[in-house]
């Protein structure tokens, strides 16, 4: 080999080792979300590396359990009649919540309706995620969220727009979701009407959730956050926790219709306003003001303590 | 001419490769940059917990016996239907639901500042009390050591010696993402954007004002991350809290605690501990 060649050959090693010593010494970044990288000649590179760069966050893959060390009574047993602690509605949402009836779930309609995508992370269900892979591009298209009792949530990743605003509303809701480092924030827009406490507090359908999924370690943790201009004045942030458990599997539940009561036809159960004493129950019970259990804003901040004063509750949740 | 060429092609190369190995010896050099240069989130300023859940144990105090919820053995439940509030007081021991497995669930405004450029400081109106999260001596260099190898302390395993507190000893260091490896596909190491804090060497207390015990065998671990500003412009704190309680707990305790920012400390009022 002559002496020319030998030297080309060096200076092309040479001139290719440059890039990979640059790869392979990244200065540490005070920031989790990275710049868009420089784009190579090659396609392939390109992808590669925008992949690196890219804050591509965490795969959330897996068998969740929820965990009622948070509001077990509302959750598993469910909430009483008339607690609407902490919860920043408006009176619109208030006298709905009075008027409401329990039994109204045995209605045919109710009967096998799902939790909407807001509430279910308090639900009592077990959770199952899985991710959609483009088998072309490898690229995790979609997250998929199931509960016992509930729908398949789609949580759309490539980018797609939001239908507009007369496009039907589920009870799932339309999700779009995006990384923030390595937290998936998810905005759902398209919602039934559903509910915010499962004792009648209702929730519109003009309303929108923002959810922020963490996991740190086997845990699992969403802040969950509702905006709705019907019936709360604030949002209504709610942070829940799961447990991974890949023993878990969240089984079948078919639901089937069944005639529960028998009423007459078009009837539908609730109280008028002002005639359902049961609603003062649960303060009386507990030993706390009735305004509190009313709820309102006001209620979630820590100052309103020192308006209702030093107070021992009275209430023993049954042991289970 | 040709061997021109390929003596300019060597020399360009062995040029052009200088600086960058230059810049590495450089680098390798400096000192590692301290947690608080490479925080990954601005945690500091005033936060206000809202209480949207666990209403009935948080605004008021629970009564005797009250400790649903909480994943307690019999001895634990054993324990908290001993409860005295006023045992407490003459003891000195009104601040035993304000330790750190605890503390972030009580109502209240919270302060975060670095109290140096390796540890965290967070002051709480409710109780007054002070947490220092410290960052281990060898976390200047993000995903270096692990809290296990470092022990609690994060210089060395804690001794009989060191005395525990309401607020223990908090060892934090910034949660990576990734561990990188693989030629391709493995992401490199990088920060997720939280705070993990380890905190031991803790006084026995109450999980809750009436009295459901954690004991000073307890180990908390911690992940704080800030989210938003939403569209409203809201930006929430959210600490998943989990205990570890091998006397009192039948499994971990986890909660999680959100907190709004707050443009200044204008409400802020400290307040002391009560036990009931």
């Amino acid at each position: 080999m002559s002496l020319t060649r030998t030297s080309l050959l060096f200076a092309l090693a040479a001139a290719l080792t440059i890039p990979l010593v640059a790869q392979q010494s990244p200065a540490p970044s005070a920031s989790p979300v990275q710049g868009p990288p420089q784009q190579s000649q090659s396609l392939v590179e390109y992808d590669d590396e925008v992949q690196r760069a890219a804050p591509n966050g965490v795969d959330f893959t897996g068998e969740w359990a929820p965990r009622f060390h948070e509001d077990e009574p509302e959750r598993v047993p469910g909430p009483e009649l008339g607690d609407y602690l902490g919860i920043p509605i408006n009176e619109a949402a208030r006298m709905r919540a009075m008027t409401w009836e329990a039994s109204i779930q045995t209605l045919p309609e109710w009967q096998c309706r799902p939790h909407s995508a807001d509430y279910i992370w308090r639900g009592p269900s077990p959770l199952r995620v899985w991710k959609e892979v483009d088998p072309v591009s490898r690229q995790v298209t979609a997250w998929h969220a199931e509960w016992l009792r509930s729908v398949d949530r789609s949580i759309y990743m490539d980018g797609r727009p939001h239908p507009s605003p007369n496009a039907p509303h589920t009870w799932a809701g339309f999700s779009t979701g995006k990384w923030e480092g390595d937290v998936l924030t998810i905005r759902t827009t398209h919602l039934k009407e559903g509910y915010v406490r499962r004792n009648g507090l209702p929730r519109s359908d003009a309303a929108t959730l923002t959810e922020h999924w963490m996991l740190r370690g086997d845990v699992l943790t969403v802040a969950a956050i509702v905006n709705d201009p019907v019936y709360l004045t604030e949002p209504f942030i709610r942070t829940t926790d799961y447990e991974l458990d890949l023993h878990q599997w969240v089984p079948p539940y078919p639901c089937q219709v069944v005639e529960e009561v028998d009423r007459p036809r078009g009837v539908v159960p609730h109280s008028l306003p002002g005639t359902n004493n049961a609603v003062t129950d649960f303060a009386n019970r507990c030993g706390l003001p009735v305004e509190a259990t009313r709820g309102g804003a006001e209620t979630m901040y820590p100052d309103f303590r020192a308006k209702i004063g030093a107070i021992t509750s009275k209430c023993i949740a049954a042991q289970r | 001419m040709t061997s021109r060429v390929a003596a300019f092609a060597v020399a360009a190369g062995v040029v052009a490769a200088m600086p960058l190995a230059a810049q590495r010896g450089q680098r390798g050099q400096q000192p590692p940059a301290s947690p608080r240069a490479i925080a990954p989130r601005d945690f500091t300023g005033y936060w206000m917990s809202i209480v949207t859940e666990d209403w009935r144990w948080r605004m008021v105090t629970p009564a005797k016996g009250d400790y649903d919820s909480v994943p307690l053995n019999a001895d634990g439940r054993r324990t908290a239907d001993t409860w005295d509030p006023k045992r407490d007081e003459a003891a000195g021991d009104q601040c035993r639901s304000y330790g750190a497995p605890a503390i972030m669930r009580v109502p209240g405004r919270i302060h975060i500042t670095w109290e140096n450029d390796t540890t965290l400081r967070i002051d709480t109106e409710a109780g007054t009390q002070t947490r220092l999260l410290r960052f281990g001596s060898n976390t200047g260099r993000i995903g270096v050591g692990s809290v296990a190898d470092r022990g609690p302390t994060g210089v060395g395993p804690v001794s009989a010696a060191d005395n525990a507190s309401w607020q223990g000893r908090s060892v934090a260091q910034w949660e990576l993402s990734g561990r990188g490896g693989g030629m391709f596909g493995g992401s490199p190491p990088k920060p997720s954007g939280a705070l993990k804090v380890v905190t031991t060497n803790l006084k026995a207390g109450y999980l809750r004002k009436n009295g459901v015990p954690y004991s000073a065998n307890a180990m908390l671990t911690e992940y704080f991350n800030v989210l938003g500003p939403e569209d409203n412009g809201d930006i929430w704190l959210v600490v998943t809290t989990i205990v570890q309680d091998p006397q009192y707990l039948n499994g971990r305790f986890f909660t999680s605690s959100h907190f709004k920012k707050l443009p200044d400390g204008a409400a802020w009022h400290p307040d002391a501990c009560r036990a009931s």
